[in-house]
């Protein structure tokens, strides 16, 4: 009677969990695919294409890790890579910093707030090759805007694109510009969600603006950067528009990124096997980053 | 723990690392997409349907106009044969060729490709092009009416494979009122060293920068290995062989090297610009190397007289053809070849080549055309193509090295790029390309090997 009994019950969990997998699955299994057709697969693919040489036309050779050899060897491939560092780190901490800055500005009761907040945000909504191009008359050495208005002050603009010292600063700037507003938008939401109440209290306990910002807002603000990090991140390892447009990734190799260098291999050059090795760097870099982030996230970020 | 603890966190964890995973793979996994396999459908119908060419490639702005304005002629003509061109453009030569490229992968190519000098060989090489040889007798075209250097391009084994259409060599042009408020005659410099003579006084300086410079050197993405392409024979040296023999780092190929940089680092005369073009249209450099191409577009847009001359000598006159070609690909229905062949060969005739040369700059590729009477009086009415085309006998094929090594254009082109903007020594320089190139040429040489034998 006992095991008749248990074994009803075990029928009817059986039963249950039966259900709840299939739900499960019907509602995972469309993304699932998904992702495994047009995300997992390729990832595959690419591994595989990495140990290849290949043009995108003739037959496949297998040449094993050579491809790893030749760009970790030959070639400008530590400079790519340090390019990136430069580009993803000088654009992440401006993009925070700057974003920082100004969310504090515009939380504050200004004249024409809103507008302000939107000729912000606007640049994120724009092409960024349309943005580079103009970005480009800008720059100009010798009819661009930034040239007449340093040349008031007596200085000479930098020759932005013709120089390996600028070019990289040159890039980076636009792209600041063009992801600022994002930024400033989702740090603002965050300022706003900080309880007035904290304030309050920081005040009445004699706490000055530095103190105030240092302990209740930046601690307020951690959930918000490190989503930004994560973010800003990504897209900073994946511009593409405003280098191929702006520089095509020169003068020499000065603002050759991954992504960019991934784009010179497979489509100038047809090498599909190093463009390949390129995105498998890329996606342990990134993979690294995450996972050291959210090992972070789980310890210093606070969710208020 | 429960076994529905373990479930939770089963489900949790395939979902958060199949979204961490999602977008990481993303952005890194940019492999091209698997090649399908559906067969190639075939486009053309039954006879008493139209028959639709499609058509890709690379020209904007002037030159686009021109090439639109050829293919209405054409559909407007072939009507009543019901058959039409499909126009589209692709973008510039190496988007276009990464293009036909994926489409190949897809099945779904083009019929006709404007293919460029640097790329139709890669095609030619993984035997994607219909062979022409009887296309060209079966429609009637006169292959000795095309100008041998021109035609013989495309040419491998006794095969025509790609048919001159926007052919292009490098001009010297020159902006004829700076020239002259420098006191300089009315003509391009016949040597090198005259021209260094003469540029120090086509420079005007602005404080530290020089206003206008004498001459611009473009970046890789302009060609610049086309252009110095020429300088290197000039001055007794070349990139390589047609057999492959890479000639970088003989002395001749680099003295051709330490000239340009010096023009930039030690005579100052010249400097390195991302747009010659518009450099020269602004009245920032008084002179320039750049295709004829160009010439439409600035005749069109300088709001200045300009001059156009040889290029300069130095121990020998050295200057190559360039541009691009049609080709058709081997995925081309067998009923369309004749009709693709067709479309080329009209957009080429002597009639049609008349309208593209002086629509555009690119050489008039027939023998016929540059003889014609319209083309003579085009000459007088602006002898600056006259030059050209007088140019045009004296060119040369390009060097293997950088039209039939992938990406030899470009590795030539940064190399150079190391020399003009950073002053790097030429010889160092040369060398490092030189490796690059011998290493990147060896599997053309296996594949050509197994194609030609």
């Amino acid at each position: 009677m006992v095991g008749t009994t248990t074994r009803r019950a075990n029928t009817r969990v059986s039963s249950a969990e039966r259900k709840e997998w299939l739900l499960f699955a019907l509602l995972v299994g469309p993304n699932l695919f998904l992702f495994s057709v047009f995300t997992y697969w390729p990832l595959l693919y690419n591994g595989y294409l990495s140990m290849v040489r290949w043009d995108f036309l003739g037959p496949k050779v297998w040449v094993g890790l050579d491809n790893f050899t030749h760009l970790f060897t030959q070639g400008d491939f530590s400079f790519v890579l340090w390019n990136t560092f430069v580009f993803t780190v000088s654009a992440v901490g401006l993009i925070c910093g700057l974003g920082l800055a100004v969310a504090l500005l515009l939380n504050r009761s200004l004249l024409w707030r809103d507008g302000v907040r939107a000729v912000v945000f606007s640049p994120v909504m724009l092409s960024g090759a349309a943005m580079g191009i103009v970005w480009l008359f800008i720059l100009d050495p010798r009819y661009g805007l930034l040239d007449i208005l340093l040349n008031y002050v007596g200085l000479e603009s930098p020759n932005w694109f013709l120089d390996t010292r600028w070019a990289m600063a040159g890039v980076i700037v636009v792209h600041v510009w063009k992801n600022l507003g994002y930024a400033v938008v989702i740090i603002l939401a965050g300022l706003q969600a900080i309880p007035r109440e904290l304030y309050e209290a920081a005040l009445v306990d004699g706490a000055g603006a530095w103190g105030r910002f240092r302990a209740v807002t930046l601690p307020g603000l951690s959930p918000i950067f490190f989503f930004l990090f994560i973010t800003t991140m990504l897209a900073s390892f994946q511009s593409f528009d405003i280098i191929h447009v702006m520089t095509e990734g020169g003068p020499v190799n000065a603002t050759t990124t991954l992504i960019y260098n991934l784009y010179d291999e497979a489509f100038k050059a047809t090498r599909a096997g190093r463009a390949a090795v390129s995105a498998v760097v890329l996606f342990l870099g990134m993979f690294a980053i995450t996972l050291v982030q959210m090992r972070f996230s789980e310890r210093r970020v606070h969710y208020a | 723990m429960s076994r529905n603890d373990y479930r939770t966190i089963s489900r949790r964890g395939l979902l958060k690392a199949m979204s961490a995973g999602a977008g990481m793979a993303a952005l890194a996994a940019c492999a091209p997409a698997p090649t399908t396999t559906s067969g190639n459908e075939s486009v053309a119908g039954p006879a008493s349907e139209p028959v639709t060419l499609l058509l890709w490639s690379s020209y904007t702005g002037r030159n686009g106009e021109a090439e639109q304005a050829l293919v209405d002629k054409f559909n407007e003509e072939m009507g009543d044969r019901d058959l039409q061109v499909d126009y589209q453009v692709q973008g510039n030569y190496e988007e276009t060729a990464q293009k036909v490229t994926a489409a190949l992968q897809a099945q779904d190519a083009p019929d006709v490709a404007l293919l460029s000098d640097v790329w139709w060989f890669k095609f030619y090489l993984n035997q994607t092009l219909a062979p022409l040889n009887d296309l060209l007798e079966s429609q009637n075209v006169d292959v000795t009416d095309y100008h041998d250097p021109l035609i013989e391009e495309g040419l491998r084994q006794g095969v025509y494979w790609w048919i001159p259409f926007a052919r292009s060599t490098p001009l010297f042009y020159y902006n004829k009122e700076l020239f002259d408020a420098a006191g300089l005659p009315d003509r391009g410099p016949e040597t090198w060293d005259e021209f260094n003579q003469w540029a120090p006084d086509l420079v005007s300086a602005d404080g530290d920068e020089p206003e206008v410079a004498a001459f611009v050197h473009p970046d890789s993405a302009s060609y610049i290995a086309w252009l110095f392409q020429g300088v290197a024979w000039q001055f007794g040296g070349a990139y390589s062989n047609p057999d492959f023999t890479m000639r970088m780092t003989e002395d001749n190929t680099v003295d051709a090297g330490r000239f340009y940089h010096d023009t930039v680092h030690a005579y100052g005369w010249a400097r390195p610009s991302k747009s010659i073009g518009e450099d020269f249209l602004n009245g920032f450099s008084a002179s320039m190397m750049a295709s004829t191409g160009s010439m439409g577009g600035l005749r069109q847009n300088a709001e200045f007289e300009f001059g156009t001359a040889f290029l300069p000598e130095q121990d020998y006159f050295g200057c190559c053809t360039g541009g691009a070609g049609l080709s058709i690909l081997n995925t081309t229905d067998a009923e369309k070849l004749p009709l693709a062949m067709d479309y080329i060969a009209y957009v080429s005739n002597p009639e049609n080549t008349v309208f593209w040369s002086k629509s555009t700059g690119y050489m008039p590729v027939r023998k016929s055309a540059a003889t014609s009477a319209e083309m003579t009086s085009y000459y007088e009415e602006f002898p600056q193509f006259k030059t050209a085309v007088d140019q045009l006998e004296l060119t040369r094929p390009q060097d293997s090295a950088r039209v039939w090594v992938p990406n030899g254009d470009q590795i030539i082109g940064k190399g150079l790029e190391r020399v003009t903007v950073l002053g790097e020594d030429a010889a160092t320089v040369f060398a490092d390309v030189n490796d690059t190139l011998i290493a990147e040429a060896a599997p053309v040489l296996e594949t050509l090997a197994i194609v030609e034998g």
